[in-house]
């Protein structure tokens, strides 16, 4: 029997929504709880943590309206364009149909590369830029230029180096290649090979593959796990596994490709909750279990719920606690893809569960990608005994997609080695408070130069907002000028007026690093005016670059 | 850019009226266009209004009911292809926010055209007819409706 007032969980306590004046010190405003705390569990697995705020500040509604004025005026000279094109005053770059096939159905869709042609051609430069070198910390860019604006480039033979790299899911710097790190690498490439040339179920399953899934088990915590050669297919090709037909996902709004796209392929009902909105996520859950399947009114076979550690377009971080106690008390069951969060959050570096105390075999499905922290690619996904040999034979990523490289495959081995300790040092460690410390610093300055940032405070991945678009090229453009490489983002990828600019902040950056961005941000946030936020707070120098902080000082 | 890629978000063309700001920024461009022909020294007040009016309505039927499709590609394999703005919007949703808003604006503005032009019969015949022409494709009876097969495809 669900008692109706309140629901006590192990991690986390469930208020009942309905319409009671909350007497508690937190209030609910747009779902975001205020440093709500979490419980201890019954064996005191973890400390109880506090959760910070996700900060989505809205910019004033100037920038709104100028940000559609721009994207009107592009619009006004693309129509513009195109009238030129179409009558010959210009030359058209675009692929055309030959001249006797004008009057066949077109092949060549002609509005919906309206955007394309028009927006996406100007500030086409700021993507796909050529790296010719490790994307570590810094890296070397070749320099391109364009003659006819943008349709074609040219590359000059000259490098651009030393650009500093905001950009790369670089988090605990193992992109690297340190010949002492390596040497592992190096000899189990000379043992095993390069290539597999199999599928796991057929003559690719390596003594090498078996070790890294042990290791991955351990370093989660859980009993079992399954390492794929794709971060992305890891998501595409095991979900279709999990759930079928007659099953529901509730899916976040803001969920990445891969998931979205394991959930069509798997054939379930699919309903979006709003991002991080945990009222929608239980007035969806009971809707779901009231109502049942569509038509038939048949219960569900399965409800599965698929959330993200941290959104990287959003920088925020997923209720865990939360998730879990509404999962427990309608009997769902829980998705995690810890895919930029697994190495990158928590103390020790062992993702979102870690970071909020949770036990890790509370979720059902953890699944995360190599790609990110481990400096490797492929994904993982780890759970019960059952759930892992049940995939083992029945993900079409096992019977269908080749194993993992034995490089590949051992530089992760190396790498979860370094984060856990085992190979003796404290390199791991050092790397994992590294760039927690760097976060807090990158963060903390940007907010005080007044600069609107989404996200958790605790994530590495920074979204700055841009909003307009001539900005978003303009900054990307004076960024390199500068030599600091970013990743920026506008619409559709976006909301329409929220395009911004993403960086990764990396253990592997170091503090000098980070002041020369922090340095160039602020003047070039000053030059094009995207200092938006209304929160500023002083800078207090001081605060940083005192050794001693004692009052006779 | 993720063109063509899946999203949660099929056709963001469907949310974009109700995005923050965007009806501050369309009253905003009304005004802007007026103040852009009472700027004209030749003409009177009266006939400044009723071409507010007429541009107004024109350029709304232009880009909410003749434009089709999507400026970009989405993921749904082209299903907004032969759909208008109006019809793409909120997917298809009839009365929501953002369809009143849309349906309101042109009859304040003909109120307050009617006004300026002290109720005149020709610049009134001129209104009525610009108005019906930006009100009876709002209906939702009209949705996805096409007559006499004029831009079906």
């Amino acid at each position: 029997m669900i008692r109706t007032e309140e629901l006590h969980s192990c991690n986390g306590t469930l208020k009942s929504r309905s319409g009671q004046k909350q007497t508690e010190n937190y209030t609910l405003k747009n779902g975001y709880h205020k440093n709500e705390k979490v419980q201890k569990n019954g064996n005191g697995f973890h400390q109880p943590r506090v959760r910070g705020e996700d900060s989505f500040e809205e910019a004033p509604m100037y920038v709104a309206v100028l940000t559609y004025m721009g994207y009107g005026i592009v619009i006004l000279f693309g129509y513009f364009r195109d009238f030129l094109r179409a009558v010959g005053l210009e030359k058209c770059h675009q692929a055309q149909e030959r001249e006797e096939q004008k009057d066949f159905v077109p092949l060549y869709q002609d509005f919906e590369n309206f955007y394309k042609r028009n927006l996406y051609m100007r500030v086409r430069d700021n993507w796909n830029r050529p790296i010719c070198s490790l994307p570590g910390p810094v890296f070397d860019l070749m320099e391109r230029v364009s003659d006819d604006y943008n349709w074609t480039f040219r590359l000059t033979g000259r490098t651009i180096e030393n650009v500093i790299n905001m950009g790369s899911y670089n988090y605990l710097g193992f992109a690297e290649n340190n010949v002492d790190f390596l040497k592992t690498v190096a000899e189990k490439t000379r043992q095993y090979g390069v290539g597999v040339c199999s599928t796991r179920q057929e003559l690719g399953n390596f003594s090498i593959h078996e070790e890294l899934e042990q290791l991955v088990a351990d370093f989660l915590g859980v009993e079992s796990a399954m390492a794929f050669g794709m971060g992305f297919a890891t998501n595409s090709m095991n979900i279709p596994a999990l759930v079928g037909k007659g099953c529901l996902i509730l899916s976040d709004e803001l969920n990445h490709t891969s998931l979205i796209l394991g959930a069509r392929l798997s054939g379930a009902t699919i309903r979006v909750f709003k991002h991080n909105n945990m009222q929608s996520l239980e007035k969806l859950l009971k809707e779901a279990i009231c109502s049942g399947q569509p038509r038939t009114h048949r219960s569900w076979k399965k409800i599965l719920i698929m959330v993200e550690g941290i959104y990287s377009m959003e920088g925020s971080l997923v209720r865990l606690p939360e998730i879990i106690a509404l999962k427990k008390k309608y009997k769902a069951y829980l998705y995690l893809d810890e895919a930029h969060s697994i190495g990158a959050v928590g103390p020790t570096g062992r993702g979102v569960t870690e970071h909020f105390g949770v036990d890790p075999k509370e979720i059902d499905v953890l699944m995360g990608t190599f790609t990110k922290s481990f400096g490797a690619t492929g994904g993982y996904i780890a759970g019960k005994k059952e759930l892992v040999d049940y995939l083992r034979c029945h993900s079409h990523s096992a019977v269908y997609a080749t194993a993992m490289s034995p490089p590949v495959v051992e530089q992760i081995i190396r790498a979860i080695k370094c984060i856990m300790g085992v190979d003796g040092t404290t390199e791991g460690q050092r790397r994992v408070r590294q760039l927690a410390e760097n976060t807090r610093y990158f963060r903390s300055r940007l907010k005080e130069m007044g600069f609107i940032i989404y996200g958790n405070k605790d994530s590495p991945v920074i979204p700055l907002l841009l909003y307009q678009p001539g900005k978003v090229g303009a900054f990307s453009r004076a960024m390199l000028k500068r030599k600091i490489g970013v990743v920026v983002v506008g619409f559709p990828a976006t909301t329409i007026t929220e395009a911004r600019a993403r960086f990764c902040v990396s253990a592997a950056h170091t503090r000098d690093m980070l002041n020369k961005v922090l340095q160039s941000l602020d003047e070039l946030g000053d030059y094009i005016r995207v200092k938006f936020s209304r929160h500023r707070r002083p800078y207090r120098p001081e605060l940083y670059n005192a050794t001693n902080f004692g009052l006779d000082s | 850019m993720n063109v063509g890629t899946a999203h949660s978000e099929v056709n963001p063309n469907t949310r974009v009226m109700n995005s923050r700001g965007i009806w501050l920024s369309y009253v905003l461009g009304i005004g802007l266009l007026h103040i852009i022909l009472l700027s004209i020294p030749f003409v009177s007040v009266p006939v400044v209004w009723t071409l507010t009016n007429l541009i107004h309505n024109m350029c709304m039927y232009i880009f909410l009911h003749t434009v089709k499709g999507t400026p970009f590609e989405t993921p749904d394999q082209g299903k907004a292809r032969l759909l208008t703005h109006w019809e793409q919007m909120d997917y298809g949703v009839q009365f929501t926010a953002s369809r009143k808003f849309l349906t309101i604006t042109p009859i304040i503005l003909y109120f307050l055209t009617s006004f300026y032009t002290k109720y005149d019969r020709v610049h009134f015949v001129i209104n009525t007819i610009s108005l019906l022409t930006v009100l009876i494709p709002k209906l939702p009876q009209f949705h996805g409706v096409r007559l006499f097969g004029i831009n079906k495809y």
